[in-house]
């Protein structure tokens, strides 16, 4: 019998919930209170998560995100800022020590990227995992992750696009240099894609999600069996996201 | 005196350096280690920050002292190595 692990699906939520369910996950899971969890996510409204060593400030446009309504945060995992609209997001807790883990940082990289090149897979996409932390399609990046590790537990969370406006990605982030961000734009659009531009139509948010869980699954040869936040994560959840994620002196910190 | 750094570490990250140092001693007095790259544990980049204090501006001092420093914190990065930090610190004296 395979080992089943659980599956939450919670839908759309704030940049703050997101952030702080993934880490109530976390907690549970270093207590050994619940099995490896996979969950997937979408964002309302659109947002802008940062690194946790980015500086706010330099990475972002407050303002202009102010007057779009787009929130942002900052993660607890590394890596570059993401401008959260059109994807699905995921994420997996489980024990470092799980046998289908590597000890290996970059080597569990590639592992849980493989779940996600074999439900992109399944919707008829050929990817491929480029190091350190992106998948690409056609030479075109589809899918950004990032990985923490605490208490023992792995927490990766990770991005796939179904759908990029560029524009208004730029609108939001900061460059480096004002001057070449015409440039930098043209550029982007050459090197990201989306599920929606590779297969020439819309796919549902559901439908990618199945085709993840399938990814998940086949992946690491267990059963994902749909479950619900315990009380515990739900508590956990909504301090996380009032102590912390929606906090000042957390995403100011840098 | 303050400065700032963008550096592109070969086959690595984006590192961007916020420094504020003394010119007369040629050392560090405070610094921001910014940018997209991975470190193990997170918070440990924190202690490499206020470990840096005082240290001169000097490649193999820097060198040597984040050596020490992740070996002490037991740090792991990716996207980031000693010798990447140091030259994106010694960019802000450019």
């Amino acid at each position: 019998m395979k080992e089943q692990w659980r599956l939450l699906k919670t839908n759309f939520s704030t940049a703050f919930t997101n952030m702080a369910v993934d880490r109530a996950v976390l907690v549970t899971s270093s207590e050994g209170k619940v099995p490896p969890t996979v969950r997937f996510y979408g964002w309302k409204p659109s947002a802008i998560s940062i690194g946790y060593f980015q500086s706010l400030e330099e990475e972002v446009d407050l303002d202009t995100c102010r007057k779009l309504g787009v929130d942002y945060v900052r993660r607890i995992t590394g890596g570059g800022a993401v401008f959260h609209e059109e994807e699905l997001t995921y994420s997996i807790v489980i024990p470092e020590a799980h046998p289908q883990i590597p000890k290996n940082i970059l080597k569990s990289y590639g592992r849980i990227c493989g779940a996600v090149m074999k439900g992109l897979e399944n919707l008829g996409i050929e990817s491929k995992y480029v190091p350190i932390n992106d998948i690409i399609t056609g030479g075109k990046k589809i899918s950004g992750n990032a990985q923490t590790r605490k208490a023992k537990i792995v927490l990766q969370h990770g991005t796939v696009l179904t759908d990029v406006d560029v524009d208004k990605m730029f609108s939001v982030l900061k460059v480096p240099n004002e001057k070449i961000k015409d440039k930098l734009i043209a550029d982007v659009k050459q090197r990201v894609t989306s599920i929606k531009h590779v297969l020439g139509k819309e796919i549902r948010f559901e439908d990618v999600a199945e085709a993840m869980k399938i990814g998940f699954e086949e992946e690491f040869n267990v059963e994902l069996a749909e479950g619900v936040l315990s009380k515990e994560e739900k508590e956990l959840t909504k301090k996380f996201e009032e102590k912390c994620f929606s906090a000042r002196d957390w995403n100011h910190r840098r | 005196m303050q400065s700032k750094s963008i550096y592109k570490v070969p086959n690595g990250k984006l590192l961007k350096i916020s420094l504020d140092y003394d010119e007369k001693n040629n050392s560090i007095n405070k610094i921001n280690i910014m940018g997209d790259f991975f470190a193990y544990p997170e918070e440990s980049i924190e202690s490499m920050e206020n470990e840096l204090k005082n240290t001169i501006l000097e490649k193999e001092s820097l060198i040597k002292k984040i050596n020490s420093i992740i070996k002490w914190y037991n740090i792991e990065f990716i996207g980031l190595h000693a010798e990447g930090l140091t030259e994106g610190i010694l960019m802000c004296k450019k």
